[in-house]
Parts: structure tokens; sequence; C-alpha cells
């Protein structure tokens, strides 16, 4: 019953074996980009405190982190000056610059995103320069409002929690009492989903040209399809965002991409258990990709990979609601941490204080290019 | 006012002599738009704006000046005018302004030096007029640790007295909390402070509904089970609302929530405008209250000292469901109809979620004078043979060289409250 319905969804998609093949053009972008450093970002997100990840309690929420941090560059204070809003926040990390437009990204970035600066210097195709965000508020975050950039020079953005999302609610609305644990309802609406087009349901694939993005669409959707229905399973966002994430540096080996992480936000509802099970989860993905980057030979000993989460969450004394919450503005919200590991990085403890907005602008001198006007300073400590 | 709402007298007097027009902007709007209100402000809020307010209009005029001056200086650089600040309107769209100004963090400490200077002197008139207090704090008999392993976080703060546990567990709350059993059906610590004290004095906020059958009418009994139709047609409402895309984002829906009262069919609180909105509120406060029965029962607690300051609060938690795959893309689905996966208890997550929440609680009452020094606080877990008080040393829970009887705590309980 399974294997029928998955031959089912691959008829109904459209999708063949022939459309796993990424054209010519595609392969030839991706072995050219693959000659310099990559950069990978990874925001540790949807707010985590100090208190559960680095500090002495909280080390064993992070096991993976752990292990990374002896043969990495960690700084112990990377601070969030900035709104302590997701989207404002991760804007800030990409631009370089302290974000304040609409907290639910209902505006693009007021200044230009790295993958910009990126594409623009180097004249790198839109296949070299990814941002994979479970948050779903993220479909306007690559690039800036400014007129010189935008949207010509993003990156290709997925929002792989919206894509099954949407197939969720699909399945909930259509056939409650099936319920929406039914791998097979969900897999149908999502074969609904997929065939009737993209937009506007997670996907903000770059225009380039229709073919193009149709390949690159059927290249994930395909990928998407076996992983849902492989022993894998997803059971949140962040493992969908992870394999993605996988998914694109196999196939496409971007040089720059953003990885954003976000499940732990599930400390809204109230649970600390859940909160600490997310940190648990997004370590272990973390490590994961990691993993990936050690054995792709299109990645390994040329990524630098940073890691940091994008806000922490109110502390527990004196504040509206503790780990509920993040706006209190506390030091538990805006004190965080920064992890760098990979080619060329040293391994060390760095006492400095850095902010979320220099994680631009060293992504920019890592990469080799020259930004624009930024805030951030480069991390000299990860460029010695 | 606007929205019918009808001020105090005294607070009146105050709004018409334009005595908010002189503070900053930032400052009066807040309060303004808070006591729009006012009758579903509970007694404890309506008096707290009227002692803040007749303590500003009575003080030195100079010395008030004095007091907001590093606040108009803020307000200033932040940009606030009359357009994009109107007098007497507070929305979200003024939250997000201040979010969004890099000022913020400065206009935050301004207010928090404000307050500062204020709280001791609201404060001395409370103290003054203070009295004993009680809160029980009831953790569910599931729980899979002992209380060698219970209220770790707290625990220094406290002691803890052995209890001799009745062999019955469901004689357990009843003898805690009325002295009684289960087949006395006597009235509870909280029915009886309730007879004697003012309205909204008396809480028993839970998970289940068992505290409620033990109360009185004038108990305030919020029950996150009894809430169930009310939260399953919220449920249904909001995904409605947000899958038609009637709402662009977050504000305006905020703006549509405020309409989802509660029917007088789905509970008891109807029947109270005040509590109606304090239940409507707490429900769509866009944390997980709707969906997690303990963060229902916390952030109930949290507001109701916030805004009540009841002097007996009985909380009991319960055990929480274990999240269902792909629930959690759903936030306003209701995980019982939309899942046939059996639902499961979590007791061990539940155990580490309340860690965590009596801290809380037992913090949030102790941020105010009302509760300092004059509070106990008894943190029970159902079937446990210890408990952890927290209390003045005149509480008169027996200096236990042997384990004390549920019934003596109860009647610690009374004797405490002088009842």
């Amino acid at each position: 019953m399974f294997a029928l319905s998955k031959r089912r969804f691959i008829q109904l998609a459209g999708l063949s074996i022939a459309n796993r093949i990424v054209p010519n053009r595609l392969c030839g972008a991706a072995k050219q980009a693959s000659a310099g450093r990559k950069v990978i970002i990874v925001t540790f997100g949807g707010g985590v405190r100090y208190a559960e990840t680095f500090a002495p309690e909280g080390l064993r929420n992070i096991p993976r982190l752990v292990e990374m941090k002896p043969r990495g560059l960690f700084f112990r204070s990377c601070a969030n000056a900035g709104v302590l809003s997701h989207y404002n926040s991760t804007a800030s990390i990409l631009t370089g610059n302290w974000q304040r437009v609409d907290d639910f990204g209902f505006q693009p970035p007021a200044s230009p995103t790295i993958f910009e600066y990126y594409r623009k210097a180097t004249g790198a195709g839109p296949t070299d320069a990814w941002a994979i965000a479970t948050n779903k508020s993220f479909s306007m975050i690559g690039a800036g409002s400014g007129r010189d950039l935008g949207q010509p020079y993003g990156p290709n953005l997925v929002l792989p929690k919206q894509l099954l999302l949407e197939a969720v609610q699909g399945a909930a609305a259509k056939n409650a009492d099936a319920g929406v644990a039914n791998r097979e309802n969900v897999l149908r609406h999502l074969e609904t989903i997929l065939s009737e087009g993209y937009e506007g349901v997670g996907w903000t694939i770059f225009k380039a040209g229709r073919q193009l993005d149709r390949a690159v669409r059927e290249t994930l959707a395909h990928a998407l399809v076996e992983y849902i229905n492989g022993p894998e399973a997803p059971s949140s966002g962040d493992e969908l965002t992870f394999f993605i994430a996988r998914e694109v540096m196999r196939e496409f080996a971007p040089r720059l991409m953003l990885v954003n992480f976000w499940d732990m936000d599930v400390a809204h509802w109230g649970s600390y258990s859940l909160y600490l099970q997310a940190i648990t989860k997004t370590d272990r993905l973390t490590g994961m990709l990691w993993e990936e980057i050690q054995s792709n030979p299109s990645y390994k000993d040329k990524t630098t990979l940073l890691i940091l989460p994008e806000l922490g969450r109110d502390g527990d004394i004196n504040a509206a609601n503790g780990f509920l919450n993040h706006r209190s503005g506390d030091a538990s919200c805006r004190n965080m941490w920064m992890l760098a590991r990979g080619a060329g990085v040293p391994a060390g403890d760095i006492e400095r204080p850095v902010f979320h907005v220099d994680l631009a602008a060293t992504a920019g001198e890592l990469l080799g290019i020259k930004a624009g006007e930024m805030t951030g300073r480069p991390m000299r400590e990860i460029l010695s | 006012m606007a929205g019918g709402s009808k001020l105090s007298p005294a607070l009146q007097a105050l709004v018409d002599k334009g005595l908010f027009d002189r503070l900053p902007a930032t400052f009066s709007t807040f309060f303004f738009e808070q006591m729009q209100d006012w009758e579903t402000l509970f007694p404890a809020e309506r008096n707290y704006h009227e002692r803040l307010f007749t303590l500003l209009d009575r003080s030195d005029p100079a010395m008030v000046e004095g007091l907001f001056e590093p606040l108009r200086r803020i307000e200033q650089t932040m940009g606030v005018n009359e357009k994009n600040w109107p007098r007497r309107h507070f929305t979200l769209d003024q939250v997000d302004f201040l979010n969004r100004s890099p000022r913020y963090p400065e206009w935050r400490k301004a207010v928090a030096d404000i307050f500062a200077r204020l709280d001791p002197l609201l404060e001395d008139e409370i103290t003054r007029a203070g009295h004993s207090r009680l809160v029980v704090v009831i953790a569910p008999a599931e729980l899979p640790v002992g209380p060698d392993r219970m209220w770790l976080r707290i625990r220094q703060h406290g002691k803890r007295i052995p209890l001799e546990a009745p062999e019955d567990v469901g004689d357990y709350l009843p003898l805690l909390l009325t002295g009684a059993g289960r087949k006395d059906a006597a009235s509870s610590i909280a029915a009886k402070y309730a007879t004697k004290g003012e309205a909204y004095d008396a809480w028993a906020v839970e998970a289940g509904g068992s505290l409620a059958d033990a109360g009185a009418e004038r108990v305030v009994a919020l029950s996150y089970e009894r809430l169930r139709d009310y939260r399953a047609r919220l449920m249904s409402e909001v995904r409605h609302i947000v899958e038609t895309q009637e709402v662009r984002g977050p504000r305006q829906l905020s703006a549509k929530l405020k309409d989802l009262k509660i029917r007088a069919s789905e509970g008891d609180v109807s029947r109270d405008p005040v509590l109606a909105e304090f239940a409507r509120a707490i429900l769509l406060s866009g944390n997980g209250t709707l969906l997690v029965n303990n963060t229902f029962v916390e952030w109930s607690t949290v507001q109701a000292v916030r805004r009540a300051r009841p002097s007996v609060a009985i909380v009991s938690f319960g055990i929480r469901n274990k999240i269902k795959p792909f629930s959690s893309l759903l936030i306003y689905a209701d995980q019982d109809t939309t899942n046939p996966i059996p639902t499961q208890m979590d007791t061990l997550g539940t155990y580490v979620d309340l860690e965590i929440f009596y801290q809380y609680i037992w913090q949030e009452f102790e941020k105010y004078a009302e509760y300092r020094r004059n509070t106990a606080y008894l943190f029970v877990g159902e079937g446990m043979d210890e408990l952890l008080a927290i209390a003045p040393p005149d509480f008169p829970l027996p200096a236990a060289t042997k384990p004390t009887k549920l019934a003596e705590v109860f009647a610690s309980m009374k004797d405490w409250m002088n009842l």
C-alpha cells in the first residue's frame, strides 16, 4: 500500500528518474563554485539561552556541540543588540546591520544580505547561494529592499516546514477521521501541493528561468518524498530543514548557505521538557550537518561552519515568564555564543565580545568578497 | 472614556484635570489604554491605578517632572510624536514601535527607574494593610519521582515536612484542602476563606476538574478541563481565521481575537464579565495555554497574581500528554481529534516542566509587597509523604519530629488564615 502510494505520487507529481538528473549547466555551476572557500551559517535557533547550552548546567543538552568545540573557535560572548524577534535577528546576521523591519517577515531586510554581495561580487549563479529556513515567515529574508542589489542577487530560499504544513493541514481538513498521522493522507496532499505549484507554499526559488526553477524544485521534491517515506521520516520542521540542506549540498554544493533551525521556539508552548528536547535535536542535526561537511568532497577541508543562536530567551529571574518568551531584553535574551569550525579556523576560546552583525562581515572575508557598508566587523580571530 | 467603560470618580477627575496629558506619552498612553477596560479590571488593578495616579497628582510637580524627565528625553530621541503615538491609543503598533526602536533598552531602563522610585511609596500602603496569605501548589500523583527529586529549584528556601499519607490516595487532597475525607465533602480552605474575603480573593486554578467540586460560589475556579468546549471553539475559530487569510499578521489577528468571548454554555466564568475576559485573555495570549494544560495553569496563576492579588490560591497541575507526530505543525488543532494515535501521558516530561513552574510561580508571588513575608507556600505532590513549606517563621506547621497528618496541615492553614 505504501509503495503504491509512492509510485502514484511520483506519477502525479510528474517526477521521474530523468528529472533527478540535474541539467548539465547546473552541474557545471556546482563544480565551478566548489573551487573556493564555502561558508555555512547555522542559526541554532528559535531562541535558546546560555543556561541550556554552554553554561555548565546546559552542556548535557548539547553533546554534539560540546564534542565539536575543542577543535573549533568558540566566542564566549556573541551579542544580539538588535530587535529580539526571529526575523530581525536573523536578518541582522545576514546583513551585518541591525535590522528593525517588520517582526513577522512582511518586509525584506532594509540593507543587502551577504547573499546579494556574494552573488554580485562573484557573478555566482542562483544555485550557489541558498537559505533553508524552518521559520515559515522567512520568505523575504534572502534579499534586502535596496535597488542596486535586491531579489536578482538573492539566494534560493526554501521553507520546508511550510511545504509540509500545507500537506498536513490539507490532510487534517479533508479527512479528519483518518487523522494527520496517517502518512498516506499527508502524502496525498503533498502530491496535490507539489503538482499545483510551489509559490506561496514554501518555495521562493530564484526565478532565473522557469526551466531552472522546475529542475531545482523537482530534484528536491523527489528527495523529499523519498525521505518522508523512508526510515528517517521527519517528525519536526528542523529535521526537514536539515534534510533539504543536505540535499542542496549534495546536488548543488553551494558556496554560501544559511540553515535556519527553529524548533526550540516550542518553548512558547510553556513546556520546558519540549524545549530541552528541541535543543538536543538541533544539536544532533547540527552534528549531522558537520558530518555531511566532512564526508562530502565538495565541502571537506574547504568549508567554514558558523553556528550561533539568533537570540536567547528571557531569564528565570524577574522576567515576564522566563524561558517561554524572548522580549525582555535582559542579558539572557541578548548574550549568546558563536562557534566557528572548519577550514582554516584555529581552535580556541575567545573572550573578546563579538556581535551578531559581525557574522556577515566575516562571511564576506571568508568568501573573498568586498561587501558593502556594514555595522559589523570581521572576526579577525577566524580569519587569521 | 472610549469603549463605554466608566472610570472611578477619583480617576475620572484626574483624567479631566489633564494629569495624563502632562505625563510622557509612552507612559500615560499605556495606562490610559488599560483603563479603557475598567469594567473588566479586577479590584486590585483598579485600586493600583487609583493609588498610582493619585500619588502622582498629589506629589510636588517639580518632583514629578524630574521623575519623568529622563523618559521624556528618550521619547524625543525615539521620535515619539502625536502622529506615531496618538494620545490615549495604545495598540500593538505602539508595542511594535518600541520593540523596533534602537533606544528600546534605554526606554525600558527609564521606565524601570521610574517604578523603582514609585513602587516603594505605593508598597508602603500595601505593607501596612498586609495580612496572611496562602498558596498551595499541587503536583499530580502520576509523577515518576519521589519527594527527594521534587522542588529542586526552590527547596533551599523552605523546609521539607514529612507527612502521614492516607491509605486511600483519593482522600489525599480532600484531607489536605478540607481537613476531611472525600466522602465528607467538606468545604475547602479556599471556600472557607472566600466567604469572609473580598471578591476574587480566593482562587482554584487546575488542569483537571476536581477542585471546582469542592469550591464555593465565591471561589474563582478556573479549570483547563472544564473550559474544553471554549478551547475547542477558540482553536477552530482561530484556525479558520488564519487559514482563510482573513488577517494579514499577528497584529490583525490580535484584534480579531478580542471578539472571541466565552459563551454561557462553555463555562461558569462566563457569568462574570471580569472572569470571562480573564479566561479569554489567558487562552489567547499567544503561548501554549490553549494546548498544554500545565501552561494554562501556570499562566493563569501568574496573571491572577499580577492582576487580582488573591489571598488564597490553590494551584493544581496535571499530567501533560505527549506531543504527537506532525502536531507541532498544527498549533490551533485539537490533537485528540486530528490525530488517531492514542493519547499518551508524558509523566517524565511533566515532571521536568513542573520543576521550573514551581520556581516561576513562587517568584511571581514574591514580586509583590502583598505576599512578601506574610505568605505560606505549600508545595505538595499528591500521594507523597513529604511536602515543601516556604513560609514565615510564625506559620504554625509543626516542627515535626514525626510525620504530620494531612488534616493537621489543613488545621495549620486554617489557623494561618484566621479561619
